[in-house]
């Protein structure tokens, strides 16, 4: 039974401000706030009333206080021992900059406040296990260390506030599954508590209230952020110069500005480019902290005009007052956009302004529907992960380092309170049997135990992001590092030959060995490394559905856009039908196919895209016992194919496949994919069977990867897959229309469209079995070889070729006949026989071989000549392999056999 | 004596006067080895063993050879092994009699093996075939015969133009050696060149080494000899591949 989810009525009797006590209204008074925001007017009644409140709410509207004044008033109201409030935020940037709010809220009502995360010194943690502060500021995962330590647990009994912040990071994420757990485990110790979550707009609200609540009940407070948005789109260029003289124009024109981008190799491009200025500095993740916490000072102390920055800078880290938010290149979802954009503008209840500046054609058109979609409020729902049972097996290992044994009954009774695992015993018992297997629980006699390895386990894996041993990149011509990649990555995306891009280079990969990736630039351009690195965001089905649609309609005018945009787009259409190409829309696909391969205009976002590449590159690798490149754009998705897999052997594919087979062909065409085996290693690591430092190299991973068949890791691998990385639902809705004839399909040459490139994810996709691939192997090993051609006839003409170049009857070019045998390079001395004047026995009898040869030759053209290059195979095998009358690939299984059998029997072995 | 290539081992059965069932490089008690690297599964030895006995049903053979490495852990013996190989012996004797050509991991081993069990480690010949693990140099009296051994764990991967379709399957390597003089035959007629016939091995979680790579790997004195324009790979199933040389060409 759930508890009901309450939007509060609006007309309480008293404003909010008098839910307040009036030591809190002097304080507000005091801090310059005359008036409460519309945030905090509808947030703090049902806190004050003691509800579970979700609070959805632009950034710069007072979530924080909102949340924080209630609480703050009751914490004065009584006292008690060891913690009594829990900030939980995803940053510990975060928490240092609400620490310094609440600070001064916490001098001024005589509360005590600490912060705790990875950062924090063994001085401050022991102070504080000493003497617990009424408010700690934490990170979900320092949470979960505090259930580890005895003195700590005895501090959580009086929490009665939990307050997560930037709930809709986590809500989406397993990190907040985790921290779910955590919670439930908390109500162990301190009994039920009141929770308060902080969030951005999200499409689905009642679902991230069902993550903080569980089964209870709770109110809604949900404030709209389109009234507070202001948005435009511009055309940059598609050529990068360009795109820089357009970004210096956007900020002359404020004086303060966040600039986002999407990766930080734009952020670094562009701060490469900009840094001259000296006015502007780049932010994110991957640099130091000092170097982080130094560009935000100097941007707040006005000396930087411009921060470059990536995602991080989305959460509402306090850097003083922005004037614009710039996105450079399409935010690719609404969330984002409406995020970001809400960053600029200060006092609360000001409109925040934003402008997209887009880099290409379908940059454009998506920044336009995007665009659209925000002032519209549409906004993308949030996928809570439930059942994922990496965070589980994580969760139960935490569990029982806690509690040192515990009950089945009870192991489930905590668990299941959580909405990401309500009803879940099964799955419970089938992850506890699993992790006796790597040892990290033992279970007896219905108790789960914690063993030798539990503790040393919860030491490295307190969280759950992925932390591993990263190889060096190492070129060899220069002998420098070139970067660095993690280790599990490497073992399942690389091996010698493979080529991959770093640094903004191609490199191929020559060793792999010693903790180092031996490199050396590049000869060629197949295969790049996939960008499965978690920056690359999906654009949505929703929204390239609408691209689609725009292509199909040219109806541009209800979409934000200036001047040179229109021109840019009308340039698209008029170079399209100039060509005569057909546009791709959300009702046309177009194949185009090109040198090395295929591409298949198809506006579906990269999740359906996704599956669909994959369903059909599996297919294609099955029947012609071939790998298949695949990379996967929100627009496109091009098919790396040898020259004898045509677009309409694609074509035949899209138009035979079965919508209610998509699935199961995934099932099977996943599972020996770089990037399944690479998340595979990732859960398998949660659950213990694989150490964070744990050495690779002399080992088969791919073998042991085997181990986890029929397993609940792979059971999460695929439910993550399914879940986030492809949406097989839209891809079984493309087909469908396909197949209705709602959608059509054609076939064309590359178009300026289809050409215009491809974003994100690249994989190989090889054939399910090993026979096919085999099979193709040896014909190209056959076609290669060698043979000597010699005609019995006129006993005049020889020719050394390769089978390949054999004609399919052949012919003496010097007398006419047909009469040709074919040998192997070195039976020549047996030619000499044939043309000697005297022949003995011996001669007569190579002379009789020959003939036989040529008569085979004669009759079963090159086909004969291509079993009599096989190994061991004379006119004798070669007639009765003929004989046989099999063609294709069994005629192929045939010659293997003779081959076999020549192995078994032939006077090598002697 | 003919060979019989056996897939699902892998292992080989020569055919002669005997019926010889060799199988190479087991690494039974690998899982301590995987343990301390920071790899923690179950022990595989029974399911490896089953595997083993379904060799033994289908060529019943005469005599078993293990052609090294049985074991894994060097110096010492692990607690897996110490617990596991005096019962896998066991019951590989009460199906069919079996000796061990001690391989570089095998230290130790005679304490767990009958007498006439332990073979010397610079090999034997049997029937004019010499068998040795393949780590150092073979005894003289095997050169100038066809020499069956382990130790490289040789694999082969197969590329099609695109990527791997086959990737790291076990493999055989035929060949002969060149510029290794302590590798020719001696001076006598009756004898041909030496030649290797080098296994895949038995144990399932090896990395092993790309036959493309093996001459430059260091692991042996054979390995750098090997002659590569000749050296015939094969898959486990006695699928003739291709040679090394010819391997190497269609990769790059």
């Amino acid at each position: 039974m759930t508890g009901p989810i309450l939007t509060p009525s609006q007309d309480l009797k008293k404003p909010a401000r008098n839910c307040l006590s009036p030591a809190i209204q002097d304080i507000l008074k005091e801090r310059g706030f005359e008036e409460l925001s519309t945030t905090q007017e509808a947030a703090i009644p049902p806190i004050v009333q003691g509800n579970h409140v979700l609070i959805i709410a632009p950034t710069g509207t007072g979530k924080t206080e909102s949340a924080m004044l209630p609480v703050f008033d009751r914490l004065k109201k009584s006292s008690s021992d060891g913690f009594r409030a829990l900030y939980i935020t995803p940053l510990r940037s975060l928490n240092r900059d609400i620490l310094s709010r609440m600070q001064w809220w916490c001098e001024r009502l005589d509360l005590s406040i600490g912060v705790r995360h990875g950062d924090t010194t063994q001085y401050e943690r022991r102070k504080q296990a000493l003497s617990p502060p009424d408010l700690l500021v934490t990170t979900p995962e320092t949470l979960q260390a505090l259930f580890l330590g005895s003195r700590l647990r005895n501090h959580l009994k009086n929490i009665d506030y939990v307050i997560i912040d930037e709930i809709h990071e986590l809500a989406g994420s397993k990190r907040g599954a985790q921290l779910s757990v955590a919670l439930e485990r908390l109500v162990e110790y301190a009994g039920e508590f009141q929770r308060i979550g902080l969030s951005a707009t999200v499409g689905n609200p009642d679902e991230v209230m069902r993550f903080l609540v569980g089964n209870r009940g709770g109110s809604l407070v949900d404030i709209p952020v389109a009234p507070h948005i202001q948005m435009q789109v511009s055309y940059a260029g598609d050529e990068f110069s360009g795109q820089v003289k357009a970004v210096e124009r956007c900020l002359a024109s404020e004086p303060s500005t966040l600039l986002f981008v999407n990766t930080r190799v734009t952020a670094e491009a562009l701060g490469h480019a900009l840094y001259g200025r000296g006015d502007i500095d780049v932010h994110h993740g991957s640099l130091s902290r000092d170097v982080r916490i130094e560009a935000e000072e100097r941007f707040k102390s006005g000396v930087l005009r411009a921060l470059i920055c990536t995602s991080s800078m989305e959460l509402g880290l306090d850097i003083g007052h922005i004037d614009q938010v710039v996105q450079f290149g399409s935010p690719r979802e609404v969330r984002r956009i409406l995020q970001r954009v809400g960053r600029a503008g200060h006092r609360l209840d000001t409109v925040s302004r934003g402008t997209i500046l887009t880099t290409g054609f379908d940059d454009l058109l998506e920044s336009m529907v995007i665009s659209r979609k925000a002032k519209a409020n549409e906004c993308e729902n949030l996928l809570v992960p439930r059942g994922a049972t990496d965070v589980l097996a994580n969760q139960i290992a935490a569990i029982v380092a806690e509690y040192g044994e515990i009950s089945f009954p009870k192991l489930n009774s905590i668990v299941s309170r959580s909405y990401c695992f309500c009803d879940d015993d099964e799955l419970i018992q089938r992850v506890a049997d699993q992790l006796t297997v790597h040892r990290l629980v033992r279970i007896d006699q219905g108790m789960v135990c914690r063993t030798g390895r539990t503790r040393m386990y919860m030491n490295t894996n307190l969280s759950m992001i992925h932390d591993e041993r990263s190889l060096l990149i190492i070129d060899i011509t220069t002998r420098r590092a070139v970067g660095s990649l993690d280790q599990s990555f490497v073992v399942t995306w690389l091996h010698t030959g493979a080529a991959f891009i770093a640094k903004g280079q191609v490199w191929e990969v020559l060793s792999i060995e010693e903790g180092k990736i031996l490199v050396e630039p590049a000869r060629r351009l197949k295969g790049e490394l996939p960008s499965w690195e978690g920056e690359q965001i999906p654009v949505p089905f929703a929204v390239a559905q609408e691209v689609g649609k725009i292509r199909r309609t040219r109806e541009i005018q209800d979409y934000a856009h200036d001047g040179r945009c229109l021109k840019v787009i009308h340039e698209m259409f008029g170079a399209m039908d100039h060509g005569n190409h057909l546009l791709p829309t959300d009702q046309h696909l177009i194949l185009e196919y090109f040198k090395e391969g295929v591409i298949l205009n198809v506006c579906g976002g990269h999740q359906a895209n996704e599956a669909l590449a994959r369903v059909i590159s599996i297919l294609l690798s099955a029947r012609f016992g071939t790998s298949v490149g695949i990379e996967v754009g929100a627009y496109r998705i091009l098919f790396r194919l040898p020259s004898d897999v045509r677009s309409a052997d694609v074509l035949e594919v899209l138009e035979t496949l079965d919508p209610d087979y998509i699935p199961g062909i995934l099932q099977i065409a996943l599972k020996r994919t770089s990037l399944f085996k690479w998340r595979l290693i990732q859960v398998a690591r949660k659950f213990g069977a694989i150490d964070a430092d744990a050495d690779f190299e002399k080992i088969s991973i791919h073998r042991m990867l085997n181990l986890f068949e029929g397993t609940v890791l792979q059971d999460e691998v695929y439910r993550e897959l399914f879940s986030e990385s492809m949406d097989v639902n839209a891809a079984q809705n493309i087909i469908r229309s396909i197949r209705s004839g709602e959608t059509q399909i054609s076939l064309g040459p590359l178009s300026p469209l289809g050409n215009a490139g491809l974003s994100s994810s690249h994989d190989l996709v090889a054939p399910p079995g090993v026979d096919q691939a085999v099979l193709r192997a040896i014909k190209n090993r056959l076609e290669q070889d060698h043979v000597l051609l010699f005609c019995m006839n006129c006993r005049k003409w020889k020719s050394k070729r390769t089978v390949a170049r054999v004609d399919d009857e052949p012919i003496c070019p010097l007398c006419g006949a047909k009469l040709i045998a074919a040998l192997k390079p070195w039976e020549d001395d047996l030619i000499q026989a044939t043309k000697k004047k005297n022949k003995s026995e011996e001669d007569r009898a190579v002379e009789i071989k020959l003939l036989r040869n040529a008569n085979l030759v004669l009759s079963g053209g090159k086909k004969a000549v291509r079993a009599l290059a096989a190994r061991g195979v004379g006119p004798e095998t070669a007639s009765r392999i003929l004989a046989k009358m099999a063609e294709g690939d069994e005629f192929y299984k045939e010659i293997l056999k003779a081959e076999r059998t020549y192995i078994k029997t032939h006077r090598f072995w002697q | 004596m003919n060979p019989v290539f056996v897939p699902d081992g892998p292992a080989l059965l020569m055919e002669g006067e005997i019926r010889l069932l060799l199988i190479s490089d087991a690494h039974f008690g690998g899982e301590s080895e995987l343990e301390r690297r920071g790899v923690h599964i179950r022990s595989h030895s029974e399911q490896r063993l089953e595997r083993l006995f379904a060799c033994i049903e289908q060529t019943s053979p005469d005599l078993l050879l293990f052609l090294g490495d049985v074991k894994q852990s060097v110096p010492v013996i692990s607690w897996q092994e110490e617990r596991e190989l005096p019962s896998i012996f066991e019951r590989i004797r009460e199906r069919v009699p079996m000796q061990v050509m001690p391989g570089n991991h095998d230290g130790g081993i005679g304490r767990f093996l009958k007498v006439g069990e332990l073979l010397p480690s610079e090999g034997i010949l049997i029937e004019d075939i010499g068998f040795f693990h393949g780590h150092r140099y073979p005894a003289p009296a095997l050169l100038g015969h066809l020499i069956i051994c382990g130790h490289h764990h040789p694999v082969a991967s197969i590329y099609d133009g695109v990527g791997y379709p086959v990737r790291a399957h076990p493999a055989f390597v035929l060949c002969e050696t060149t510029g290794c003089p302590a590798l020719n035959p001696p001076d006598d007629a009756s004898l041909g060149n030496t030649r290797f016939l080098i296994m895949p091995a038995f144990y399932e979680f090896a990395g092993g080494v790309d036959v493309r790579t093996i001459k430059q790997s260091g692991l042996s004195p054979l390995a750098r000899c090997i002659d590569e324009s000749t050296a015939e790979v094969m898959l486990s199933d006695g699928t003739y591949l291709d040679t090394i040389a010819g391997l190497k060409e269609t990769s790059t």
